[in-house]
């Protein structure tokens, strides 16, 4: 148990605890609303939408690529299903997330297409995609707005479990635990950090990595899918536009969280914390009055001080590090 | 005489413009080592990527299989069929446990979905138990030493239950006595009845385990001889199709003034009480086990890995050097280890990579690179070293190892550093190509440079050596002039 103790401590996880508990102590000085059922649910259920589509990131990263058509196929996603909505006013919200999923997962297909098939980089493969993708949904909806949607689906979006836990709580949790059983148990799941610690190994050993990448980028899509529905589902209405830049947000958050951008490392449990810690730091910077635009460069502090703690705490193991065994 | 477990015939390759195999063959018994010879380029690599299934063969190859005629499709194929191969770089992940990295094998190929960690450990621990490792299957590969990864690497092959074990150049990145040790585990296999296909430049290893040699040249088979029935000499000349010496250029007299002084330096977990001089025009070989702190007490001086505490000299003068570009100001340069990760810019040309570290030099008036007089030293550069081919605008990664550390070598000279030293200037070379680095080592020490050589093969540094250094747990254990001196004396100095 001491060991225990010990390794937790110097685990990556720890970091991000620490900073969650120090930010949560002096909020709670700040303003009496923050440490409150209410206001916890309130913000978590806000912040479930990057935290959904961070849990579909997370593969991605851990490959050592990265996907920034997120932000593309949560606004296709969303437009499918308030047209599908619209159109099939008999439907039921299972049904609406299903098609949510399917549409995400058919977008990152294309991405995994491109990227395997075609061996381009990640970054250009998904930055293309994002661009045509943001264009056929303008293309589809001249920019307008679509609004009306069936009262079931209002009804779905503010249901809350025993008056407390919203439906997009069950959402972002249901996101993690699949992500989590995908990882550690299942042989893509390996496939995944094999990937990312060294991809030629992977082909030697016989992963099947075009494969694995495939189901990477459709996993992520799918994420951005259900990131979808969970928050149509929150504002009752459809806008394509207001989905610009999610993808820096839900990058961020699985940065936070301790994967590395190089690959071959990351966990749902650190993820988690990373979702957490946005969603603390959003709700503190509000709750303390900082203006709006000054809450930005909080935030892109917040990731750049993250980041680098992991680095230097990093560096100074490796410098600890015995090299030799000298004779005193 | 046991049934084979492979044999091969007819086996040829050929790829755009050039034929990497030439109707070669090759056969294995079960608990036999059977070494595969030949330079860089004679065509072992793409033999070893035929057996692992990565390439397929050109039409009419014949493989058989214990007794049945086969292909070898893939690499879970060759698996299948009881072949794997330990890579020189291992092929290991170092982010996952060593557990995961024994077991990936069989998960892959039962291909079932869903994973069983208990399974998975308890094949680890008993692949490890095979192969006689003390390894935590808990730990991470990463923080595991060179000669225990590739312990993890050859339990993966024994987990896979292979027949045929395929160890390509697995003593690059070991000391001596992990080599031993890797001696050991050999003869752990041979008892279990897996035949070995070992692949190496080192000629004494080669004898020490080797039951039989195939040799190849330029991607023909040569010959298939006893191991006791051939010397050293005989094997070298049927692999480089002509006698190679190996000189020894010592000489002991006509040194110049100190270049470099170091005087009890010592960084804690490094190096401890390191003291020497290193005159102009002199050629110091560092040699030791690898782990003994020479690379790390190198780095040192070379501002990589600044020390604690202690002097160091240039020219008389007293210099701090915290960075490899002060001491570059102070004419010292460094050739790492690694030249593929460390030395060179493998998709760049010939040019770019000799010019990289001096291209200041060829600013013109307006502060733009001057294409011609960089072209014109860069030529002087692959002709004095004999760069082949010696196309300037050849990238670095289509050479050949030898050639490629020829590069670097031009790289740093092109500094007109002062005090140069080299990190085991010839890891992974071949014969030939070898002699013909220690020539130009000692070329440039005629010309006045004063030569650090660090090296673990001692029949390297008793050749191009003036005096030996000899480093034992961080601290020089012994020094001597380069005269009478023979293997053992120095070994006797670096082992306890």
């Amino acid at each position: 148990m001491k060991n225990f103790a010990k390794n937790f401590v110097k685990r990556k996880e720890f970091g991000i605890i620490l900073i969650v508990v120090i930010l949560s102590v002096i909020l709670t000085f700040l303003s009496s609303a923050f440490l409150t059922v209410t206001n916890i649910m309130d913000f978590m259920k806000s912040n479930s939408v990057y935290g959904i589509m961070a849990f579909g990131m997370l593969p991605v990263l851990i490959s050592a690529g990265i996907d920034l058509s997120v932000s593309a196929t949560i606004a296709l996603s969303a437009v499918v299903i308030g047209k599908f909505m619209l159109a099939f006013p008999n439907s039921n919200p299972v049904i609406v997330i299903l098609v949510a999923m399917i549409v995400g997962a058919v977008v990152g297909v294309v991405n995994g297409l491109i990227i395997t098939k075609f061996n381009i980089p990640p970054i250009v493969t998904t930055l293309g995609v994002m661009t045509i993708v943001n264009g056929a949904v303008l293309l589809g909806t001249g920019g307008a707005w679509i609004s009306g949607l069936p009262q079931w689906w209002v009804s779905f979006g503010s249901f809350k479990l025993f008056g407390i836990i919203p439906t997009q709580l069950f959402m972002l949790i249901f996101a993690g635990l699949v992500t989590w059983l995908i990882l550690k148990f299942t042989l893509v799941g390996r496939g995944i950090y094999a990937v990312g610690g060294s991809q030629s190994s992977a082909v030697r050993v016989g992963y099947n990595v075009n494969r694995i990448l495939i189901f990477i980028y459709a996993f992520c899509g799918m994420m951005a899918g259900l990131g979808a529905a969970a928050h149509i589902s929150i504002v009752g209405q459809v806008d394509p536009n207001t989905y610009t830049g999610y993808e820096l947000d839900v990058i961020s958050t699985v940065v936070l969280g301790g994967a590395s951008v190089m690959g071959g490392t990351g966990t749902v449990f650190g993820t988690t914390l990373g979702v957490i810690l946005m969603a603390v730091l959003k709700n503190g910077l509000i709750l303390a009055r900082i203006p709006n635009y000054w809450q930005k460069v909080v935030m892109g502090l917040v990731i750049i001080i993250a980041v680098s703690v992991d680095v230097i705490n990093r560096k100074r193991e490796q410098a600890k590090l015995v090299r030799v065994d000298v004779e005193e | 005489m046991k049934e084979k477990f492979l044999e091969i015939s007819n086996v040829s390759k050929t790829f755009p413009g050039v034929k990497a195999l030439d109707n070669v063959k090759f056969d294995i018994v079960p608990g036999e080592v059977h070494a595969l010879v030949g330079e860089n380029g004679a065509g072992k690599s793409t033999l070893i990527k035929i057996l692992s299934g990565f390439q397929q063969p050109d039409l009419g190859a014949k493989i058989v299989i214990e007794g049945k005629e086969t292909k070898l499709n893939g690499v879970m194929d060759a698996i299948r069929q009881g072949i794997s191969v330990v890579y020189q770089d291992f092929s290991l992940f170092g982010n996952l446990t060593v557990a995961e990295n024994i077991g990936i094998n069989e998960i892959i190929e039962k291909n079932r979905p869903v994973l069983k960690w208990k399974e998975i450990n308890e094949k680890a621990v008993k692949a490890l138990a095979i192969v006689g490792a003390e390894i935590d299957p808990k730990e991470i590969v990463e923080n595991l030493s060179v000669a225990k990864q590739q312990m993890v690497a050859i339990a993966s092959a024994v987990a896979q239950d292979a027949k045929m074990i395929i160890l390509d150049e697995p003593t690059s990145a070991l000391s001596r006595n992990e080599v031993e040790t890797l001696y050991d585990i050999i003869d752990n296999l041979k008892k279990k009845n897996i035949a070995i296909m070992f692949v190496s430049h080192k000629m004494e290893e080669l004898f020490h385990v080797s039951d039989r040699f195939t040799i190849f040249r330029d991607g023909q088979y040569v010959d298939t001889v006893n191991a006791k029935d051939v010397t050293e000499d005989d094997l070298v000349s049927m692999m480089v199709g002509r006698k190679v010496e190996i000189k020894s250029y010592a000489n002991l007299e006509n040194k110049g003034p100190v270049a470099l002084k170091v005087e009890g330096l010592s960084k804690k977990g490094n190096f401890k009480d390191i003291n020497f001089e290193l005159h102009e025009g002199e050629v110091i070989g560092i040699t030791g086990l690898v782990g003994a702190g020479r690379s790390e007490m190198a780095q040192a001086i070379f501002g990589i890995n600044p020390p604690d505490a202690g002097k160091v000299y240039v020219q008389g003068k007293e210099v701090h050097i915290k960075s490899p570009s002060q001491a570059l100001q102070h004419g010292i340069a460094y050739i790492p280890e690694s030249r593929q990760t460390q030395g060179l810019v493998l998709p760049k040309t010939i040019e770019s990579n000799i010019t990289l570290p001096v291209l200041k030099k060829y600013r013109n008036k307006i502060g733009l690179i001057d294409r011609k007089t960089q072209r014109a030293s860069v030529d002087k550069w692959v002709d004095m070293l004999d760069v082949r081919p010696n196309d300037p605008d050849m990238l670095a990664m289509q050479l050949s190892g030898g050639n490629q550390q020829k590069v670097v070598l031009a790289k740093w000279i092109s500094t007109e550093a002062k005090i140069l030293i080299v990190d085991e200037p010839t890891n992974g070379v071949d014969v030939g190509a070898k002699a013909e680095i220690h020539q130009i080592i000692r070329k440039l020490a005629s010309e006045g440079t004063a030569v650090i050589v660090i090296s673990s093969e001692l029949p390297e540094i008793l050749s191009v050596s003036d005096r030996i250094l000899v480093m034992r747990k961080g601290r020089i254990a012994g020094e001597f002039l380069n005269k009478d001196l023979t293997q053992e004396m120095i070994m006797s100095k670096a082992v306890v």
